[in-house]
C-alpha cells in the first residue's frame, strides 16, 4: 500500500430532473420499472464493448405480501456519465416449486468468462422456523448478458458439513487460471430479542475450483471481526490492483440493524498479497458515510471493477438499497 | 423369482408404552450385527403437533441373534438429537443407516427441515458412534450430501456400504414438486455417490433404476446386498399420487449389477407382495436385506408407511 488513504471521487451524473450527489440510478424514475415495488440492490458490472451493464436486484410482492427479487439492468455509456437503457423484463425466472432460488435472487454476480457470460446468483428459498434458506446457482447467458439460464433446478454449492447454511453472495472472479470465490455462509440463527423472529450471523469465506462450478468450501471465516463474535459480513467484491488484491465488503450488527443508524451496514476492506490470508482495514478504503441524503444511514453490497482504465466502487445507501444506487470513483 | 416367507411383524410402536417420543411409526429398519443380538436402527415419532406437524426421532431395539421375535431391550433416548434452529436437521432425523468403520459406527441420515412453499426439505447428514451404536454426534452442523444442479432437493433415504475398500452410498434426489390440488408432492428417484473416507462424497449423477409404474414414479430404500457374485438391490416405489392407500401405495422391487452403476430392474423377481389381509395388506415398503448365520431375512414396512411397525421375511433358497 502507498502512504495515505486512496481517494475517491464520488460521481455526480444528470439523472433526469436533477443532480444526485453520487447517487447514478434509482428505480423509481424508470416506467420501465413500474412493475415492481422499488429497490436496486447489489449493483454488480459487467463491462461490455460498448456499454457497462450493471445488474441489481429488484422486488415485486407476492400473493401474501412478501418480496420476491427478480434480477434486472441498467446500461450506461463507458464514461458511466448516462443510462443508454433500462430491461424492460427480468433477466432470469426465479425458480420452481420447492427450488432454492424460488422466492428470489439476490445478489447477481456477473462473470466474463473466456468467450462465455455466467453469473453467480444468490437463491432464496422460505423456511419454517428461520425466514429463509439461500445457496449458490450458477447461470449461463447466450445474449451478451440479456437473459440467463440456469444449468440446472438445483444450486452449485449449498450447505454443508462446516456451513450449515445461508451460503450466498458469491463473487468470483479468476487468477491464474483459478477460479476464487468469495461468499458468506451462515454460522448462527439466534432468537436476540425476546420478541421477533430469529436473526443470523454470517461470515466471509473463500472456495477455490478448476472449472467454475465445483468449489470446495472449507468452513473458515477469513476476515476478521470488527465489532464482535456476532459481526454480519456481507458481500465480498475483490479486485487486483497494484500488486494486492483488494477486497471491500460490508459488515453490520446481528440486531438492530434495521433501524438504528449506528448498527447498520457500513463498508469494510481488506488486502492480501496472496489471497490466503487478509489484513482488515476499514480505515484505508477512503470513503465513508455521507452527512445527509441517500447514503447517510447505511451504506451496503460494494462493488469493484474497472472499465476505461478507472477503479469504481458502486454501492448501495439507505434501506438497504431501496432508493437506487451510487458509484465513487477512485482518485489516487 | 425369489421366495420370501413371511414370519410376521417384529415390532409394534403401539406396544411401547410410556416413551414421548416414540408414539407412532417404526420405520426404515437398518441392522447392526453383535456377537449376541442384532441391533435395529429405526425411526419413529411422538404424537404430531398442534398443527399436525410431526419431528422424527431414530432409535433402536435389540433382538436376540438366535430368536429375532425375542426383543432384549429399547433404546433408552433416541440415537440422536435434533439439529439447532435453522439447520437442515431441525425437525427430524430419518431415516438412518449405520456402519462400522473400525471401532466406531457410522450413521448416514436423511435430516428435515420445513418450507413455507412445500412442506419439507431434506439433506443428508452424518454421525459417529464411539459406544457401539448406542449415541450417536453429528459430524457437523449442515449436511454431509447436500443439494447440486441435478440433484435440487429432497436428498433422503440413504443407504451406506462398504464394497472393496470404498464407501457407497445410495439415496434418493428429488425431481420435481407436483402441485396437485394445491398440495405439493415430491417425485424422487434412486441415486448413488462414492467415496474414500465416508466424508466426501463424489455424485455419480445419474439415475440408478429405470421407472415402470409411470413416468413420475417414486422410488426409496436403495437396499444393496451382495451375494453370489452380483449387487441385489431391493428398493420400494409408489405412485406419484394418490400413493396413501392401496391401489397406489408402495411396492418392492428388485434390481441386480455387477458393477453397482448399470442396474437392471426386475421387479418380478423382487417376490414378496402385500398380503390379503392384515399389517400389510395395501402396502409394502422400506426393505432391508441382511444375512444372520446363514440365513438371509428381509426387514420391511407395511401399511401407512410403517406406522404400524415392522415385519421380517425370510428367504428361501438363495440370491442369484
Amino acid at each position: 500500500m502507498g502512504s495515505g488513504l486512496p481517494s475517491w471521487r464520488v460521481n455526480s451524473i444528470e439523472v433526469y430532473e436533477g443532480i444526485k450527489k453520487g447517487k447514478i440510478f434509482d428505480p423509481s424514475e424508470h416506467p420501465e420499472l413500474a412493475q415492481f415495488v422499488g429497490y436496486a440492490q447489489s449493483p454488480q458490472a459487467l463491462v461490455l464493448d460498448d456499454r457497462v451493464r450493471i445488474y441489481f436486484s429488484i422486488r415485486k410482492s407476492d400473493s401474501g405480501g412478501k418480496f420476491l427479487s427478480h434480477v434486472s439492468f441498467v446500461d450506461f455509456d463507458l464514461e458511466l456519465r448516462g443510462i443508454l437503457g433500462v430491461a424492460n423484463s427480468p433477466v432470469i425466472e426465479l425458480g420452481k416449486l420447492g427450488t432454492f432460488d424460488e422466492h428470489g435472487i439476490f445478489p447477481f454476480s456477473p462473470l466474463k468468462d473466456g468467450n462465455r457470460i455466467v453469473a453467480y446468483t444468490c437463491g432464496w428459498s422460505r423456511r419454517g422456523s428461520v425466514s429463509v434458506e439461500t445457496s449458490t446457482g450458477l447461470a449461463v447467458s447466450h445474449d451478451n448478458g440479456l437473459t440467463f439460464s440456469r444449468v440446472g433446478d438445483g444450486p452449485i454449492m449449498s450447505s454443508s458439513l462446516h456451513e450449515p447454511f445461508l451460503v450466498g453472495d458469491s463473487f468470483v472472479r479468476v487468477f491464474n487460471g483459478v477460479y476464487h470465490m468469495w461468499y458468506i455462509f451462515g454460522i448462527r440463527w439466534s432468537c436476540f430479542e425476546n420478541e421477533g423472529p430469529p436473526d443470523r450471523v454470517y461470515k466471509i469465506a473463500h472456495a477455490t475450483s478448476t472449472d467454475g462450478i465445483h468449489f470446495t468450501p472449507n468452513g473458515k471465516a477469513i476476515i476478521a471481526d470488527k465489532l464482535h463474535e456476532d459481526e454480519c459480513q456481507a458481500l465480498p467484491s475483490v479486485i487486483y490492483h497494484t500488486g494486492l488484491y483488494h477486497m471491500v465488503f460490508c459488515y453490520r450488527e446481528a440486531v438492530g440493524f434495521r433501524k438504528e443508524k449506528s448498527r447498520g451496514y457500513r463498508l469494510g476492506y481488506a488486502y492480501s498479497s496472496d489471497l490466503l490470508t487478509w489484513t482488515r482495514d476499514d480505515d484505508r478504503l477512503g470513503i465513508a458515510m455521507a452527512d445527509e441524503g441517500w447514503d447517510s444511514e447505511m451504506m451496503c453490497y460494494p462493488h469493484f471493477f474497472s472499465c476505461s482504465d478507472e477503479w469504481h466502487l458502486l454501492y448501495n445507501g439507505n434501506e438497504f438499497g431501496k432508493h437506487g444506487f451510487g458509484l465513487a470513483t477512485l482518485v489516487r | 423369482m425369489f421366495h420370501w416367507k413371511k414370519l410376521g411383524q417384529v415390532f409394534r410402536p403401539q406396544e411401547v408404552s410410556g416413551v414421548s417420543w416414540l408414539q407412532e411409526f417404526a420405520q426404515a429398519p437398518c441392522v447392526l450385527h453383535f456377537p449376541d443380538f442384532l441391533r435395529v436402527y429405526f425411526s419413529c415419532r411422538p404424537p404430531a403437533d398442534e398443527k399436525g406437524q410431526y419431528v422424527s426421532y431414530s432409535a433402536f431395539v435389540d433382538l436376540d441373534r438366535k430368536d429375532l421375535f425375542k426383543k432384549i431391550r429399547l433404546a433408552s433416548q433416541p440415537i440422536l438429537t435434533l439439529g439447532e434452529l435453522g439447520t437442515f436437521d431441525e425437525f427430524g432425523t430419518y431415516p438412518v443407516s449405520v456402519v462400522r468403520n473400525k471401532d466406531k459406527v457410522m450413521a448416514y441420515y436423511g435430516g428435515w427441515t420445513r418450507c413455507e412453499s412445500v412442506p419439507f426439505n431434506v439433506a443428508i447428514g452424518a454421525a459417529v458412534s464411539v459406544d457401539g451404536g448406542q449415541t450417536f454426534t453429528r459430524l457437523g452442523k449442515g449436511p454431509v450430501i447436500s443439494y447440486s444442479p441435478d440433484e435440487p432437493f429432497v436428498m433422503s433415504g440413504p443407504k451406506i456400504r462398504r464394497f472393496n475398500d470404498q464407501w457407497v452410498l445410495f439415496y434418493i434426489a428429488g425431481k420435481k414438486w407436483i402441485d396437485h390440488q394445491g398440495r405439493p408432492e415430491p417425485v424422487y428417484r434412486i441415486r448413488m455417490a462414492r467415496s474414500t473416507d465416508g466424508l466426501h462424497w463424489e455424485k455419480l449423477n445419474k439415475d440408478l433404476i429405470e421407472v415402470r409404474i409411470e413416468a413420475d414414479e417414486c422410488q426409496a430404500s436403495p437396499d444393496v446386498f451382495f451375494a453370489n457374485g452380483k449387487y441385489h438391490m431391493f428398493f420400494c416405489y409408489r405412485h406419484s399420487l394418490n400413493y396413501r392407500g392401496k391401489e397406489g401405495g408402495y411396492r418392492i422391487g428388485y434390481a441386480s449389477s455387477s458393477n453397482l452403476i448399470d442396474w437392471k430392474r426386475e421387479d418380478e423377481k423382487a417376490g414378496i407382495d402385500v398380503s390379503d389381509e392384515g399389517w400389510d395388506s395395501e402396502m409394502i415398503s422400506y426393505p432391508h436385506v441382511f444375512e444372520v448365520d446363514g440365513t438371509v431375512y428381509m426387514f420391511y414396512l407395511g401399511n401407512q408407511v410403517g406406522r404400524f411397525g415392522f415385519g421380517l421375511a425370510k428367504l428361501e433358497g438363495e440370491l442369484n
